[in-house]
């Protein structure tokens, strides 16, 4: 339907939906979405609330079972490049009373490639701690991860992906409820990310920081509404198709759209 | 003495019979109080306490006199309670975490004690241990009589308040502002609990008496979403459980009740779970099945008018099976069944000409173009109403009109032409 096609010539796309549908019980969340994201870019899932994003994510992880379609990375499917991928949950599914520091969930980040029963070593502390210093943490690497601001939280959930070194990062909802500066660090981290050849995908419902910030989107409400660059997409056309009947909702975005049409 | 005498223990017997019933009924009402304010395991902490009490008792009165007893087995439930409720408001504990505390403790302190009576040989203390694993045979008659006192005082109370339970339990902070004590009424609720599980001792002892406290409220919600048929359903599942365990004390008397109370409702939770209408995992799975059948087979047909539509003289079976159930290996095998069936309904034919394709039967032609015209139709409610496309979409893809308002699906679907 809509692709975000590249340049790539021969190399097949970083991510494939092909006519994806999943349901809880009786009713579709996602339903008959296609979806390509060619290159590397920072690629935002933009949508109301229920409009079934998480979900999007979960099902390309496979997390939740697919009734129709399938969802490809890099031409293969999921469990031959689980170790390309990276995931960070929502902030709500974590358990911040865990006894654990910091340093130790970034660490976690490692196991994956580390393989069971092994124990992380020099090398992977390292990691762990470039991690850390790249959010801005290294000073906290020792606290329980309670006792962190939300934004720190979220930037220590951050940390835990770039240990894993992944070539696609999927962000459940990285900016919700966190304050703005914490924002624009984890904004420019993401920014590096793809600077690096790296494919960032985040869920997002801000349409405000969404026309700033990514490259690409897409609009999605239960199916795919369209896909591709932010200024193409984020038409009123379009956001009047997702958010039928949320009005304010459009007049934000109209001024967000306004103000990035003067910025550059 | 007259020679009348096997009526007179069948007397007995049917006494302790509807007093334990008695007991088992009024244990399954208030245990839904518990299980619908989501503390289904302030029971058993309550329970593994009376053990302490029990012994304590015997150890003051020096006798084993059932109803003396189980005074002692309220007093200490209360008290574990009471430390419950002081561990978790002053620790940073967590709720389960604290009852499994409560628990262990009580329940440790009653079975060392218990061990001590019986390792002196006190008179009379070998029996106490029936209160561990219950043990109806040793009941008599006034005992009997006391538990359904104490049982048809419990349901009477319920009956009385419970409108107010139910408020409470459902939305605290309403119950709060309406200007209810709920606090109060938290703790009447336990204290009922409490209650009943001392008076289950005799038929379960202290260690099943979960069972007619948490498991017939478990196994009655199964069947029904209304409250007072909740309580009603859940007295009948712990009735019948604890005459299951007077009926085989009766015919062996030196056999524990309280593992047979709780065979007999888990029997009934498990073939509530199995085989209740609607929340049954029997009934949920052939529904969740039905929905997949008719989600995949309208994927089929689509992809043969598709592959027809692109000029082919139709779609080979596997292309049918795999357009429809690449999601997982079960829809796959869900899909293989529907391909059958399309077949076998002649919704789908062979192409003629060409080996191996099929293509849409004048019938599958017109279920093929009916479900694109709904999920077309679809589509444009979800643009302008989303809600009501999120509330009336399944995977079967209903025509709009027969689950929504026939007024708004007009308006809806030919204000875009």
């Amino acid at each position: 339907m809509n692709a975000t096609r590249g340049t790539g010539g021969g190399s097949p796309p970083v991510v494939e939906f092909h006519d994806v549908t999943v349901a809880y019980g009786r009713r579709p969340v996602v339903w008959n979405v296609d979806l390509t994201i060619a290159e590397p870019c920072l690629f935002g899932i933009i949508g109301p609330n229920g409009a079934g994003k998480s979900t999007l994510l979960k099902a390309a992880l496979g997390l939740v079972p697919l009734v129709g379609g399938s969802v490809r990375f890099f031409g293969a499917p999921l469990e031959q490049v689980r170790g390309r991928i990276g995931y960070v949950p929502q902030r709500e599914t974590v358990d911040w009373d865990f006894p654990v520091t910091a340093m130790d969930v970034v660490l976690m980040g490692t196991y994956g490639r580390l393989g069971w029963f092994r124990r992380p070593g020099a090398q992977e502390r390292r990691t762990a701690r470039e991690s850390l210093e790249r959010v801005g943490l290294a000073d906290v690497a020792g606290r329980q991860i309670g006792r962190l601001s939300g934004g720190q939280q979220q930037r220590v959930f951050l940390a835990r992906a770039l240990a894993q070194q992944a070539d696609v990062y999927l962000f459940d909802e990285p900016m919700a409820g966190i304050d703005v500066r914490s924002q624009q660090h984890i904004f420019g981290v993401l920014a590096e990310l793809r600077a690096e050849g790296r494919l960032v995908i985040a869920v997002h419902h801000d349409l405000r920081t969404a026309a700033e910030w990514f490259d690409h989107v897409a609009l999605v409400d239960m199916r795919l509404v369209a896909a591709g660059p932010t200024a193409a997409v984020l038409t009123p056309d379009n956001l009047r198709r997702t958010y039928a009947g949320q009005i304010e909702v459009l007049d934000e975005l109209a001024r967000a759209v306004a103000r990035r049409d003067r910025t550059p | 003495m007259t020679p009348i005498q096997p009526p007179a223990v069948a007397y007995n017997t049917l006494v302790v019979a509807a007093g334990v019933a008695s007991v088992g009924f009024a244990a399954g009402v208030v245990g839904c109080l518990a299980l619908l304010r989501k503390r289904p395991l302030v029971g058993d902490a309550a329970a593994h306490a009376t053990l302490l009490g029990v012994a304590g008792a015997f150890l003051a009165s020096g006798r084993r006199d059932v109803p003396t007893l189980l005074v002692g087995a309220l007093v200490s439930a209360v008290a574990g309670l009471v430390a419950l409720v002081l561990v978790r408001r002053f620790t940073r504990t967590r709720d389960d975490a604290a009852t499994a505390v409560v628990i262990g403790v009580s329940f440790g302190a009653g079975v060392a004690v218990l061990s001590g009576i019986t390792a002196r040989g006190l008179p009379g203390g070998a029996g106490l241990e029936q209160f561990l694993l219950g043990h109806t045979a040793a009941l008599t008659a006034r005992d009997a009589l006391m538990l359904a006192a104490v049982s048809g005082l419990t349901l009477m109370l319920v009956a009385a308040a419970f409108k107010e339970a139910i408020t409470v339990a459902f939305d605290a902070a309403f119950a709060a502002a309406t200007g209810w004590p709920v606090t109060f009424i938290d703790v009447a609720i336990v204290c009922l609990v409490a209650v009943m599980v001392v008076a289950g001792l005799p038929a379960a002892g202290a260690v099943l008496v979960t069972a007619l406290v948490v498991i017939p409220p478990v196994a009655a919600r199964q069947w029904t979403d209304h409250a007072a048929t909740l309580l009603a359903l859940a007295g009948v599942v712990g009735l019948v459980a604890a005459l299951m365990g007077v009926a085989v004390s009766a015919v062996a008397p030196r056999l524990p009740t309280g593992p047979l109370v709780v065979l007999a409702a888990a029997t009934l939770c498990a073939v509530s779970f199995l085989a209740a209408p609607q929340r049954g995992w029997l009934a949920r799975r052939s529904a969740e099945r039905a929905m997949l059948r008719q989600w995949l087979r309208g994927a089929a047909l689509d992809r043969v008018l598709r592959a027809e539509e692109g000029g082919a003289a139709g779609a080979a079976a596997e292309v049918i099976v795999s357009a429809a159930g690449a999601g997982s290996a079960r829809c796959r095998r869900v899909a293989e069944g529907v391909w059958l069936e399309l077949v076998r309904r002649e919704e789908l034919v062979p192409a003629a000409g060409a080996a191996g394709l099929w293509r849409l039967s004048g019938a599958g032609r017109s279920a093929a173009l009916e479900r694109r015209r709904r999920v077309a139709e679809w589509r444009m409610i979800l643009e302008s109403a989303p809600e009501a496309a999120r509330e009336g979409l399944t995977l079967d893809i209903p025509a709009p009109e027969a689950v929504l308002d026939a007024g708004l699906v007009a308006a809806l679907c030919s204000g875009k032409g």
